[in-house]
């Protein structure tokens, strides 16, 4: 009886038990500076969302753990770096037209670059060793070792302070609460890439085809599609996003630095492992527990905030082995 | 007793002892031997500090190598949590001979011991999450515990000394004043002592680990790596087995990082946690030594930590050759990316390593068959 109650209401379930979750710390927290922090975990979660669907689809659909990933994150914000660089009079004009059409270019500029360097990852490098889990690793271990080496080689080894334009620093004040600009920009960019991506996903041709190798990869050949093709595509849609991930983090962090990407490749991992491999709405769902709960932990318990997304992600595993929704949906 | 004398005469115990014989004049064991002696010598031959330290950290490394090598060769499993490990053992030494006890023979042994029981209650721990859906499972959560335990052991720092770290000191003969005189020419003083301690240790770890993967035990690992549904299939619990190779990794990990605080006498986050740099490390040597080998660890490690010693040196000559090639200056700087760029070519085209390559070379000379072990 349970059983059944539990499998039709799967999801429902999940999202509910979520939601009650990320209310409790009502109870701790006084309502501004929860409304607050809430947008502030959004935001974070948005982003991170951005690197786990790419991390999430390749596994789900290629079964390659890609730990280039982080490298491919950080080489996206470089080259926005790079952007507002060359575009710096329209970063720092004070008109939200000018700021907008430099974040778009900058945007434009990292998803292609990036985009281009994950196809050629994928060609020269992962496609020696599909289906075999370890070699894989290894070489897109190897991959991030170089890739990141040639980000210190040109643009050098050390930090850099990310320019941010104009309008969209400083915040608004509603009612009291306080909103950071550029959060709201992050997670109607979050908002954006989800919608577009389930879209794509639920709607095309080719999304049919991608859902349907991530159940099974080999039926897909046998009806005729080019897998491989196919796989190139993804990979460099999982670069693109990565890069979006890696150019929003670091305007949302104000700097970039070579080594940025494991970090957050650390959460991209956590939040796939907690949504389930291979499920793009289970990336949102784990992007937003971990940005959540980050935030409102590092509010109530400081020290605990680095070690509250491993906790979480091992009672979920402990309950839910696969993580919280099935692959391909 | 008669049966027992039918049965030793079946060809394949005859084959047995026929390999038995063979088997202490072959290469295989006289090698080991060579090496082995060369380690022990070299407080001898060459007395400096910067030699012994480049010995001792080639055997450490050899054996941390070899323990990670029975999980990744031996059983198929990645875990980017041996520098955890590794540190964890440090920490645990230095705990108890350095902040929170005297030194003495009894707290240094207590460490290694707690060394021994925290990694293997992780390793379980770990394992029994992670095993129960995907290997790769293992790769991302020890990535991610590894990260924790380096953002606590900097926060915790009222506990473990953030990042100005814990110094160790060493009881009765390992500690640097001891010093009873000179054997053979050679001022045997505590360094020399812990040289030498730490060396028979490592050769017991190791002798663990030969005999670990030596076993029947070792051969089911194998088929595990080879082929998890057939092991499976075959009526074992896969489970167990990748369960009991990972505690073993991690313990002996443990251990060695125990040794190494030993011989440092300092544990900071940097030095004995970060993830990424000794990661790295650990996958470099394994890989060019060879998976699956355990002796390639020490092929591994000395070529790895030679070359990044003599690396400044190597650096200057360049500088000096071709002054003006600024591209090249930088891309020497770094060395970081030339080991990189090694790394995916080792993978690529030479999968084996050094020791697996001349273990096939060797076995096609003779015109055996192959079987990769």
């Amino acid at each position: 009886m349970t059983e059944t109650i539990l499998k039709r209401w799967d999801r429902e379930l999940v999202i509910a038990g979520v939601a009650v979750l990320f209310l409790l710390p009502l109870f701790g927290i006084p309502p501004k500076i929860y409304l607050t922090l809430t947008i502030a975990g959004l935001a974070m979660g948005m982003l991170l969302f951005l690197v786990a669907s790419g991390v999430s689809i390749i596994l789900g659909l290629m079964d390659v753990l890609n730990f280039a990933h982080g490298a491919l994150f950080a080489w996206g914000a470089y080259v926005g770096f790079s952007t507002f660089k060359f575009l710096e009079r329209w970063v720092q004009a004070d008109s939200v037209l000018l700021n907008f059409g430099a974040f778009a270019a900058a945007i434009v500029c990292a998803m292609a670059v990036v985009a281009v360097l994950g196809m050629v990852l994928e060609r020269v490098l992962v496609r020696r060793v599909y289906g075999n889990h370890l070699f894989q690793i290894l070489i897109t271990f190897g991959a991030t070792i170089v890739l990141v080496e040639m980000i210190r080689v040109i643009w050098g080894p050390n930090d850099d302070v990310m320019a941010v334009p104009l309008t969209f620093q400083g915040n608004w004040d509603v009612f009291d609460v306080i909103i950071d600009r550029y959060r709201i920009i992050c997670i109607l960019i979050g908002a954006l890439v989800f919608g577009v991506v389930q879209l794509v996903l639920k709607k095309t041709k080719l999304g049919l085809i991608v859902r349907a190798g991530v159940e099974n990869r080999d039926m897909v050949q046998a009806m005729g599609h080019n897998i491989f093709l196919l796989f190139t595509g993804v990979f460099a849609v999982g670069a693109g996003l990565a890069a979006l991930g890696g150019l929003a983090m670091s305007i949302f962090s104000l700097q970039v630095y070579p080594d940025m990407g494991s970090t957050y490749l650390l959460f991209a991992f956590i939040v796939v492992i907690i949504g389930g491999l291979g499920s793009v709405t289970g990336s949102l769902v784990g992007a937003l527990i971990v940005g959540l709960s980050y935030n409102y932990v590092a509010y109530l318990v400081p020290w605990a905030a680095a070690g509250v997304n491993i906790i979480i992600m091992i009672i979920i595993l402990l309950i839910r082995p696969k993580g919280l929704f099935t692959a391909g949906k | 007793m008669a049966d027992i004398a039918a049965t030793e005469q079946t060809p394949v115990s005859m084959l047995r002892r026929e390999q038995r014989k063979k088997r202490y004049y072959s290469i295989g064991i006289v090698l080991p031997c060579l090496v082995l002696a060369m380690f022990a010598l070299i407080p001898f031959l060459s007395p400096s500090y910067k030699t012994l330290d480049l010995a001792l950290k080639i055997i450490i490394f050899a054996s941390l190598v070899a323990s990670f090598d029975i999980m990744l060769g031996y059983t198929g499993i990645l875990s980017f949590g041996h520098g955890m490990f590794f540190g964890i053992g440090a920490y645990c030494v230095a705990f108890l001979n350095g902040k929170y006890g005297d030194p003495t023979y009894f707290h240094l042994f207590l460490g290694l011991l707690l060394a021994v029981a925290v990694a293997c209650v992780l390793a379980l721990i770990v394992s029994l999450i992670s095993l129960r859906v995907k290997a790769i499972f293992f790769a991302m959560i020890t990535l991610a515990l590894a990260e924790l335990t380096i953002v606590l052991a900097n926060k915790l720092s009222h506990f473990t000394g953030g990042e100005d770290g814990i110094s160790i000191s060493l009881p009765g003969i390992f500690s640097a004043a001891f010093n009873p005189g000179s054997f053979l020419g050679l001022d045997i003083s505590g360094r020399v002592i812990t040289y030498y301690f730490i060396l028979l240790a490592c050769l017991g770890l190791f002798a663990l680990m030969l005999r670990f993967t030596h076993s029947p035990l070792g051969r089911v690992l194998q088929a595990i790596r080879d082929n998890t549904d057939r092991a499976e299939a075959l009526g074992y619990k896969t489970f167990y087995f990748q369960t009991l190779s990972i505690v073993l990794g991690c313990t002996v990990a443990a251990m060695t990082g125990g040794l190494y605080a030993m011989w440092v006498g300092y544990v900071n986050p940097e030095s004995t946690l970060e993830v990424m740099a000794i990661m790295l490390n650990v996958l470099l040597m394994v890989i060019i030594g060879g998976m699956g080998t355990l002796y390639g660890g020490i092929v591994g490690a000395a070529f790895l930590l030679i070359t990044q010693t003599f690396l400044p040196d190597l650096q200057k000559i360049a500088i000096d050759l071709f002054p003006n090639a600024s591209l090249l200056h930088t891309i020497l700087e770094r060395w970081l990316l030339l080991f990189g760029i090694l790394f995916i070519l080792v993978v690529i085209f030479f999968p084996k390593g050094v020791v697996g390559s001349a273990r096939e070379f060797i076995a096609r000379a003779r015109g055996e068959a192959f079987f990769s072990s």
